[in-house]
């Protein structure tokens, strides 16, 4: 199957070279304007994501954001004049899980590209798999600095992609939030894995260089699954810091706050920070229940930038499925777009060329300006923090005064110690 | 000071959540003999339910409480009529294997109806909402309910096999199914009618989590059932009395744990069932079965 | 020669054939296929292992993950930090899911039923907070990545396993030794003992058998066998992950093994492959798979209590009376 494909991929290539080219050209116009000869058939993007499980709303929000692209890119000629073809399959949140859904897309199903991942070990664990299958997967979600610093900058897995953000921004550019306001006593309740570890680490070492004198006195680790964070809060409240820093998310960050704002967590500690708060589930999730006044970010924010583009695709996405889309939406309609526009600039759906016109790639997206960075293909693109309050205009919460932390300056671990610690590191 | 009476208080409440679905665990181990994976099914159906029946009779949440779970005691009759009934003299694996399947179904079953998003019941649940001041810092009331709710149904389930004569038939059929049926016991029913009444507890269970987790997933139940095994293993299994104490041992520990001993909070209720079972192979309560 | 010896002797033929096909089937039909014919003979051998201890000595465990994963750390740790030669590395897996299982298996041994299934569950729990929370050794959640295929080299000869075809024959050729060993121990006296155990373990006790002895030798060699599935894994996934420990993953030898066939040989291997490619195909026709594969289970519980195996077997008898009657 996959050997037929590459023969006749090859088979163009020869016939491009000879006279025949303009007759294989006439054959197959499609579109808006005719495919270049190297690109023939579909383009079939696989997207892995979490369907099944606790966290299957995730993917749920995935998928709308994806099939969103799909039916606009194909009303609209396709990419690069061929049919979009998405195949969306539960990778769930297991790394083997995910092996195999690449590898089901890549040798079985005949990918083009993929895009999709959910988790951090997932993430981690596909980096010498993409190198072997050699396509570009385009990762929606995962957040690990790991993997762009080590897979992709060290290691020169160069099919690797990320299109959301990173831990850096759930780390360092809280810092930057943190550092102006009047706490100098921060404490954590976070997830008890890497991420949460990771991020609570670069917060305090960013935060303890912008503001020395920061001190980190608490941190209390959730386990993944947790239901209940009673003791977790008591940690806190005993602990009486001035700052809260949370990186839990989803479900897990609307239980707890919840059970914070009956333990009157809010009351007693002034400046929260919640580096996924922003989250659509979250949002959605705890309604007018989200208290005010707290920090939020996330991977994007359904109302920045305040523009065209995004406007109008924020209430497109809300017509079609009555809900503002989550971060996860974006990054994956985005996703779709970032391949549309390398494969219409390299010419080709090709490894090699897509990778290529992948690097350094600018591209106007609902969530404003991205740019992959050719060092470690992380997408640098700028989310608000906000403070949350209310809107009779929606029924969640939404960020009042907003800061801007630029993703130039924040995406890099640690920030501030010179061009030496920038990838290229 | 304080912050060791909120640690108990938030112990006793997670620990009597654990005790409502542990208590129809071990009563249906202890009657039929049965493990029943799918009893995490049915916490996490009666959350379902219920919570679909607050929107529908909102604000009535003590009504949809109440019938909530009666709704799930029919897929508990449908389980034990039609599917379990085939496997009471099996070894223990099929039973396992069998009961494992339901919760493969009903998880997959519960995104199909509900959505495989999250789902999060209103605030505003009447008289419960809100917290009281202890020692100067918030507890909810509503954990104080649940509180009280844990050792009611233990007295109610107490008074029900020691006081009445169904109690008595129970009894009689737990420990010698062959002499009850000679007796003119007839135990397919008393053996439906008691899994019903265990599901009903688990989904009782579930109702009551609504407001206190605040989440409603698919996979919800996967978690609680666990802890719910232990619990009902470090008692003994079939022992009532013994899976109230070892719920409220569990919740209390997991919570000084949580606070205290940060690092062992993952292992904390693991290494407490070992140990009781390596000095007391058959739990605290338990029975030799025959 | 009777005729009951040669239709043997060429049934025995046809089945050598057949599993020559299957073996050979995936290398014909794709990459994807190959790699799930690998993961296939990786579960065949955690299940084979798994089945002596719970089809021969009637033992369900819920801790086997736990020795998975240590044959999968001992062999990512190994070629990680020691030598990436795979020989070594297996050779720890094995070594290191067989003493997991004896320090595990010294404990619960003693434990009976239901018990001892909630005492592997313990142990096996807390292998998965152990490998969760030393994260400086075992990278936490993120788990041992990046640890590459080296080729067995055994000194002139090089076997390079860097491909999926060549690493399928080596899993294909460990899960043949893997039963081939099985079958010895079955047929064993220890064996024919650990049968007799599970039959009445009293009456083995009167009749002088150390039962909990023979009970721990059991459940060290399905230790062995998990351990050496977990390294393998590694190799094949390239990285180990705390998840292999968690109850979930010591479930699936048992949900393969009771698939398959509790009370034969094959029955573990049968059932991977019948786990593997059920849920590749429902999979392609609906992201509702759970469903359908619960909905399987339950048929093969209620309607063929043998497995496939089993029903097989069952299948095969009928016809052969059905000839033999006139």
């Amino acid at each position: 199957m996959a050997r037929k494909r590459v023969s006749r991929r090859r088979f163009l290539e020869l016939a491009g070279k000879g006279s025949i080219l303009a007759a294989a050209a006439s054959m197959f116009p499609r579109g808006v304007f005719a495919a270049p000869p190297s690109i023939k058939g579909p383009i079939k993007i696989g997207y892995g994501t979490v369907l099944s499980g606790t966290l299957a709303g995730y993917g749920e929000f995935h998928k709308m954001g994806a099939l969103m692209a799909q039916d606009e890119i194909n009303a609209k000629g396709g990419i690069a004049g061929q049919k979009v073809e998405l195949e969306i399959r539960d990778a769930t949140m297991k790394p083997d899980d995910a092996i195999k859904t690449a590898r089901y897309f890549v040798d079985s199903w005949g990918a083009d590209f993929l895009a999709g991942i959910d988790s951090s070990g997932q993430a981690l664990a596909l980096g010498p798999v993409m190198q072997q299958l050699d396509k570009v997967l385009i990762v929606t979600h995962a957040a690990t600095e790991k993997l762009t610093e080590e897979w992709v900058f060290k290691k020169g897995v160069r099919q690797i992609f990320r299109i959301c953000n990173a831990t850096y921004h759930d780390g360092n550019a809280a810092a930057y939030v943190a550092k102006d306001l009047p706490a100098m006593r921060w404490a954590t309740i976070s997830p008890k894995y890497e991420y949460g570890f990771t991020c609570w680490k670069m917060f305090q070492d960013t935060l303890g260089k912008l503001k020395p004198g920061t001190t980190f006195q608490t941190e209390s680790f959730a386990p993944a699954g947790t239901t209940d964070f009673r003791s977790h809060i008591n940690t806190i409240l005993d602990a009486r810091p001035e700052g809260l820093y949370s990186t839990e998310w989803g479900g897990e960050l609307i239980t707890f706050v919840k059970q914070a704002a009956e333990a009157g967590l809010f009351e007693k500690v002034k400046h929260v920070l919640f580096p996924v708060g922003a989250a659509m589930d979250v949002l959605e999730g705890l309604g007018k229940e989200m208290p005010d006044d707290v920090w939020i970010s996330g991977r994007y924010y359904f109302r920045y930038p305040d523009n065209q583009t995004n406007n109008e695709w924020v209430a497109r996405f809300h017509k079609r499925w009555n809900h503002y889309p989550a971060y996860v939406s974006e990054t994956a309609y985005s996703s779709l777009y970032a391949l549309k526009a390398a494969v219409e600039k390299a010419g080709s759906k090709d490894t090699k060329p897509v990778i290529q016109a992948l690097e350094g790639m600018e591209l106007d997206t609902p969530a404003g300006r991205r740019l992959f960075r050719k060092e470690d293909h992380q997408a640098i693109y700028d989310v608000p923090w906000g403070k949350t309050k209310a809107d009779p205009r929606y029924p969640i919460k939404i960020m009042g005064e907003q800061k801007l932390v630029p993703a130039s300056i924040t995406f890099a671990r640690p920030p501030f110690e010179g061009p030496g610690t920038r990838p290229p590191f | 000071m304080q912050s060791i009476v909120h640690v108990v208080l938030a112990g006793l409440s997670n620990g009597m959540f654990i005790w409502l679905v542990a208590s129809g665990l071990t009563l249906i181990f202890g009657v039929l003999g049965v493990l029943n994976f799918a009893h995490g099914s049915f916490y996490m159906l009666g959350a379902y339910v219920s919570f679909s029946l607050v929107r529908a009779l909102s604000p009535h949440f003590y009504l949809a409480m109440l019938f909530g779970p009666l709704v799930v005691c029919l897929a508990g009759w449908a389980v034990e009529r039609w599917f379990l009934r085939a496997v009471y003299r099996l070894e223990l694996p099929y039973q396992l294997l069998l009961t494992f399947a339901f919760v493969l179904i009903f998880d997959n079953l519960v995104k199909i109806v509900w959505g495989a998003g999250a789902l999060h019941p209103p605030p505003g649940l009447g008289p419960l909402e809100g917290s009281v001041e202890i020692l100067g810092r918030k507890f909810p009331i509503y954990s104080l309910f649940v509180i009280a709710v844990g050792p009611l149904v233990a007295l109610a389930l107490w008074a029900l096999l020691e006081r009445t004569w169904i109690g008595r038939i129970v009894r009689a059929a737990a420990s010698d199914r062959e002499m009850a049926a000679a007796l003119g016991v007839r135990v397919p029913a008393l053996f439906t009618g008691v899994f019903i009444f265990g599901t009903w507890l688990g989904a009782v269970g579930g109702a009551l989590a609504v407001p206190y987790v605040g989440v409603l997933t698919p996979g919800m139940g996967e978690s609680i059932i666990i802890e719910a095994f232990i619990v009902a293993v470090l008692g003994g299994l079939g022992s009532l009395k013994g899976a109230f104490l070892g719920a409220l041992v569990i919740g209390v520990l997991n919570a000084f744990g949580t606070r205290f001993f940060p690092a062992f909070d993952m292992a904390l209720i693991f290494l407490l069932m070992a140990a009781v079972l390596l000095v007391r192979p058959r739990g605290l309560f338990g029975v030799a079965r025959s | 020669m009777s005729p009951a010896a040669g239709s043997r002797r060429g049934a025995r033929a046809l089945s050598w054939a057949a599993a020559a096909a299957l073996v050979a089937l995936p290398l014909l039909s794709g990459k994807f296929a190959t790699y799930l014919g690998v993961r296939v003979a990786l579960l065949a051998i955690f299940g084979t292992g798994y089945n002596l201890l719970l089809g021969r000595t009637g033992l369900l465990s819920f801790g086997h993950g736990g020795f998975y994963a240590a044959g999968a750390y001992a062999l990512g740790l190994c070629s990680l930090h020691l030598t990436a030669h795979p020989l070594p590395g297996l050779a720890l897996a094995l070594a290191a899911g067989a003493a997991a299982a004896l320090v595990v298996g010294f404990f619960c041994i003693r434990a009976s039923e239901v018990y001892f299934s909630m005492l592997t569950l313990a142990f096996g729990m807390l292998i998965f907070a152990v490998v969760w929370n030393a994260r400086e050794i075992t990278g936490g959640d993120d788990g041992l990545v990046g640890v590459m295929r080296a080729p067995i080299a055994l000194g002139p000869l090089r076997l390079d396993i860097a491909g999926e075809r060549a690493f399928y024959l080596l899993a294909v050729a460990l899960l043949a030794g893997s039963l081939w060993l099985a079958h010895r121990l079955r047929r064993s006296p220890f064996g024919l003992t650990l049968a007799g155990i599970r039959e009445n373990p009293v009456r083995a006790e009167f009749a002088g058998v150390p039962v909990r002895r023979y009970r721990l030798a059991a459940f060290v060699i399905s230790g062995a066998y998990a351990g050496l599935a977990g390294g393998l894994e590694v190799l094949l996934e390239s990285n180990a992950r705390p998840t292999m420990a968690h109850w979930t993953h010591s479930a699936e030898p048992i949900l393969v093994s009771l698939l398959g066939g509790l009370h034969s040989l094959l029955g573990p291997a049968v059932g991977s492959l019948a786990f593997v490619a059920l849920r590749e195909v429902v999979q392609r026709f609906t992201e509702n798979w759970m469903l359908a594969f619960g909905v399987v289970l339950l048929v093969i519980i209620l309607g063929f209590r043998g497995g496939i195996v089993g029903a097989v077997e069952a299948g095969l008898r009928a016809r052969r009376a059905g000839r033999a009657a006139p």
